[in-house]
């Protein structure tokens, strides 16, 4: 008899694990199957050179949702988070600008540059906030079923709607004019000053395939803003790497009761009169279940992991289109020293201890973008930088630092080339790059890694190697994600739900797919 | 002092084809109209001019599959003079030595596409069956006032409710096209279907026509769309010429109007619209003479509406600065040449029927996106889209006998150049045209008798057209619909009583459609009954 249980979860990402202390917490006993020998999916912490540690992907969270950190309580499982007063320090030829946590203190950076530019980013960032108050709502239902939208569905629907309504008109409007802009018009309508621009529009364009000029990115800069409405962006990190979060989510969701077995490949999904009935492992093993949910991409999970002949011809070819090549590589430096940044001075260390921006003006960007449209990645690309080591010292030996970086763009398909043999000129972009703002970059280096979208499919099965398993483009968020057939987590195969970044509203390190997916198949599960 | 005969029922500022379809709605009910055109010229840009001796150029717009129906139905258009010759297929020259050519002959079609790729001659069929779906759903949008998302007034929360509605009743692949035409880039869109790239490059075009938005950008789908949109009598997606080129259309329905009352002057510049006691009671022309009515209409657009012929005491600086933000960026020119003979293609020579179509010079799909990224930095690109007609061929009228009139619609163009200005740059440009094209017809510059080029800032000073945009405002999804020109202000009306707006600046927009003004028109209507 194969093994039996009632939730089966694949993939131990921060989605997964998020799902299954809900449902452990509501009294089912999940059990998580995790491919790679750690939890954590994207949220790692690993060494990538002798005596360098990092979150060797994602570095920045979105953050979690409060109520899921609290749910989970994973300060008391040893979550340690950080957020630096200094939100970005946006790197540029003629001079840096910083952006903080405080409004205030942002302003009179900016009123360096342009008193007009000070006061508009008042207004904006009040106005954001509103908005973000209540997109926030709207990431954390269930998008309605079109078909045959339930009562449930309809009344939280009517609920957010009540309170979108009373955004009032000036802003209700603000929302339906800046979501489908292009964030560089959005970013010109507030401020004149390139550096600006530029600053804020890289917010509606990382992870995308989407330069700032592309319609549609004001709607990546909303849905960050439900995370961390600070128009800089969030910069929320965690002592000892994006792994200490999902170590501790793990923590969590085995004290509620979860199993988690790592070093487990789930090969297929099996299928009986179109229901899923539980899962069958790279060894052969097989193990029923009731429920099986899936962390992995929309893609791997129906086109890879469900055997074609349990899917509707139409419904394949419309996942087969769903769009999500990525655009993001990560280098991890480690370095023997602190870099210095041309104009930086005072203290050094507060400076540098939020994300390091290269994103210097509008065309800047969206000429990093072009490149990625022919197939060659960025020569002069955008690049969000952390180094962790300024406020965590375990990572790396003493007086010495890692460099995290996220490049853009860097397109999952090469034209005429093959991302192995072009790794090491994508590095080489990456600190020439960077070394244009701190010249001795270069002779600090002990150690580089690269790695690119290919990596991000073949070693941590990202299809297409997009971060937010998929793209956010208008036509794919909300009830449409990832299909307009199946946004509810659900999927046409009955029991097989998704949870991961591919479903609502996905974007980042947020939890919110996770919990919005443990309540939805909690409310199946009762039925 | 405003004489007597100075006083009417209704003024409206511009004899463009929208501004004259307002009047002509408005006579029918009753009222005593005065159109007012700053040209000689009625038809604003839906003119046709003799600029060089013997032939006739539509010097703007040129081609027409938008006129709705109902306005030529409810104004005896035919009657009045127009008459719709079929513009046949499209022809698009490969710089490999092919050809792409679809004409409106659907087997003929099939086959052309079946050489290029046999799953697209399959696809072609279905997508074509798909679009049709989608321009009924659209249908009922162009003919409905935007009602106003944010207030519970319950007409406009059944107008969505109606909307929604609709949307359910559509199948689930049709509800599937539909939610991506709204938000997809032209390519994402037409990369579902077909595999060969000079067909998409091709078909994509249509969607970034008259925006500053490249083949690649979301919501060029809905472009794509809009376009496809056009109908005469009846056959979705037929796009012809008028018989005397596109002034004749605007002729016609100058005609229509002048039958039902409206009087026409042009050379009658509107310098300034009089506001008294909050309302609009009237213009000034540039003159000084001064004209009187208890309702106004502009069918110029926005920019010149409010920020230049209203003093600014009138309106709210809220609203201005809406007015302010909503984007023209004109991104396109126009050459017209004369020609002694017919241009020769190397692909396929000689003065066939591909002549008597639309010809494409949109050779793959990254050649599109090039020509983008040139006009985004602004730069006018360097090889450039181009939709060349030849309407001497299926009309005569606007050639003399033996010789031809050729139109090239050419995008980008972007209204501010980086370097240099248009005055400068005019006739650079227009010789990169005709290099462009004397790639795959080298005779053509052998043939040319005379030219014209119309740039951008031709088009602001000449037409009005704020920066140069031909639909006066981009149809970018922030600027459409109940978004469209001004949010809160997509009814027609504007912050001044009495004073309305009725061009292509307003739902659902640009094209010679004539829906901007007829629309307009009945919401006038509507309200001087109830009031």
């Amino acid at each position: 008899m194969p093994e039996a249980r009632d939730v089966i979860i694949i993939g131990a990402g921060h989605n997964g694990l998020i799902t299954a202390f809900y449902l452990a917490k509501a009294g089912f006993k999940p059990l998580v199957l995790e491919r790679r020998p750690v939890v954590g999916g994207c949220a790692i912490t690993e060494e990538f050179h002798p005596g360098f540690r990092g979150s060797r992907l994602a570095h920045n969270t979105g953050p979690i949702r409060s109520d899921i950190v609290a749910d989970m309580e994973l300060s008391r499982h040893g979550l340690k988070a950080y957020t630096p007063t200094v939100r970005v320090l946006s790197l540029a030829p003629g001079g840096n600008l910083l952006l903080y946590g405080d409004q205030v203190r942002s302003q009179q950076e900016i009123a360096r540059l342009s008193t007009k530019d000070a006061e508009q980013y008042g207004e904006f960032q009040q106005a954001l906030t509103r908005i973000a108050d209540v997109a926030s709502l709207l990431m954390n239902i269930a998008p309605p079923d079109i078909d045959e939208p339930g009562a449930n569905n309809l009344w939280e629907l009517l609920n957010t709607g009540r309170k979108i309504r009373g955004l009032g008109e000036r802003d209700l409007y603000r929302v339906l004019r800046w979501a489908p802009m292009a964030v560089a018009d959005l970013a010109a309508e507030w401020f004149e000053t390139e550096l600006v621009r530029g600053t804020i529009a890289a917010q509606g364009i990382f992870g995308t395939f989407l330069g700032p000029w592309s319609a549609g990115s004001g709607a990546v800069l909303l849905l960050r803003a439900a995370s961390d409405s600070n128009l800089a962006g969030a910069a929320s990190y965690v002592v000892g790497g994006t792994g200490a979060l999902t170590a501790a989510m793990a923590a969590a969701a085995q004290a509620a009761g979860a199993e988690i077995r790592t070093a487990c490949e789930v090969s297929r999904i099996a299928v009986n009169n179109d229901a899923a009935t539980g899962v069958v492992m790279a060894n052969g093993e097989e193990i029923r279940g009731r429920a099986i949910i899936s962390n992995a991409d929309p893609r791997r999970t129906l086109l890879g992991l469900v055997e074609a002949q349990h899917l509707q011809p139409s419904f394949l070819q419309k996942l087969q289109h769903y769009r999500g090549n990525g655009t993001v590589a990560k280098v991890n430096l480690a370095l023997s020293g602190l870099p210095a940044f041309n104009g930086i001075e005072g203290d050094v260390t507060a400076r540098l201890s939020g994300k390091i921006q290269v994103s210097p003006e509008i065309d800047y960007l969206e000429r990093a973008f072009d490149a990625s449209k022919y197939g060659e990645f960025s020569q002069r690309p955008y690049l969000e930088v952390t180094i962790p080591t300024l406020w965590d010292n375990s990572l790396a030996p003493a007086g010495k630092h890692v460099m995290s970086i996220y490049m853009q763009y860097a397109p999952y398909r090469l034209r005429n080339a093959d991302w192995n043999a072009r790794r090491e000129a994508l590095g080489n972009t990456v600190v020439d790059t960077l070394a244009e703002y701190a010249p001795n970059l270069p002779s600090l280096i002990e150690a580089r890694e690269v790695i690119t979208p290919q990596d991000l499919e073949e070693t941590y099965g990202l299809t297409g190697g997009h971060i937010f398993h998929g793209e956010l483009a208008l036509d794919q968020l909300f009830t449409m994600r990832p299909l307009l057939d199946c946004a509810q987590y659900r999927t046409p195969v009955r029991n097989l739900y998704l949870c991961g970044s591919g479903t609502h509203p996905g974007t980042g390190l947020n939890g919110m797919s996770g919990a919005n997916a443990a309540r939805e198949i909690l409310k199946a599960l009762r039925k | 002092m405003a004489t007597s005969s100075h006083q009417y029922d209704a003024i409206v500022i511009g004899g463009g084809h929208n501004g004259l379809v307002n009047a002509a709605y408005l006579a029918r009910a009753g009222k005593k109209v005065l159109v007012l055109e700053r040209r000689h010229v009625l038809g604003g840009a839906a003119c046709t001019e003799e600029i060089i001796p013997g032939f006739k150029f539509s010097v703007c717009s040129y081609v027409v599959s938008l006129l709705r129906p109902e306005i030529i139905r409810d104004l005896d258009l035919p009657r009045h003079g127009l008459e719709i010759l079929p513009l046949d297929g499209t022809f698009t020259p490969m710089p490999s030595g092919d050809y792409l050519w679809r004409v409106n002959d659907h087997g003929k079609t099939i086959r052309e596409l079946r050489r290029h790729s046999r799953v697209d001659a399959e696809a072609y069929e279905e997508f074509g069956k798909a679009m049709l779906q989608m321009c009924r759903f659209v249908k009922p949008i162009l003919a409905m006032v935007p009602p106003d998302p944010t207030t519970l007034n319950p007409k406009d929360l059944f107008k969505l409710l109606f909307l929604g509605r609709r949307f359910q009743d559509l199948s689930r692949e049709d509800r599937y096209n539909q939610v991506q035409l709204m938000t997809m880039s032209a390519i994402d869109f037409l990369d579902q279907w077909f595999e060969t790239d000079v067909l998409k490059a091709t078909m994509s075009a249509s969607g970034i026509i008259g925006t500053f938005l490249g083949v690649r950008s979301p919501g060029t789908a809905y472009v794509l769309l809009h376009h496809y949109m056009g109908e005469i009598d009846g056959a979705f997606r037929a796009w012809g010429f008028a018989r005397g080129g596109t002034g004749a259309i605007s002729n016609a329905i100058a005609d229509a109007a002048r039958e039902l009352g409206v009087e026409i002057k042009p050379k009658t510049a509107v310098a300034q619209i009089l506001v008294r006691d909050g309302r609009a009671v009237g213009v000034a022309t540039a003159s000084g003479e001064e004209y009187r009515a208890p309702i106004v209409c502009s069918s110029v657009d926005p920019n010149l509406t409010f920020l230049k012929m209203l003093e600014p005491q009138h309106l709210s600086d809220d609203f201005r600065g809406e007015v302010k933000r909503y984007k023209y960026r004109g991104s396109s020119g126009k050459l017209n040449l004369a020609l002694d003979g017919l241009p020769n293609f190397t692909c396929l020579p000689g003065e066939g029927h591909h002549l008597r179509g639309a010809i494409s010079i949109s050779p793959s799909v990254d050649y599109m996106e090039r020509a983008y990224d040139d006009a985004k930095y602004g730069d006018y690109s360097r090889r450039p889209y181009i939709d060349i007609v030849i309407p001497s061929l299926t009309d005569p009228s606007v050639a003399p006998p033996g010789k031809h009139v050729m139109s090239c619609f050419v995008q980008y163009a972007p209204y501010k150049l980086k370097n240099g200005t248009w005055d400068e740059k005019r006739e650079a440009f227009g010789d990169n045209v005709i290099d462009t094209i004397a790639e795959y017809a080298p005779n053509l510059k052998n043939i040319i008798v005379g030219r014209q080029v119309v740039t951008p800032l031709d088009l602001e000073r000449e037409w009005g057209l704020t920066e140069g945009n031909i639909f006066q405002g981009e149809l970018s999804l922030e600027q459409l619909f109940f978004l469209r020109p001004v949010p809160g202000w997509a009814r027609y009306k504007t912050p001044v009583k009495n004073l309305w707006m009725c061009g292509s600046a307003t739902h659902p927009g640009g094209g010679i459609m004539g829906a901007p003004g007829r629309l307009a028109a009945l919401e006038i209507l509507k309200h001087a009954r109830a009031s």
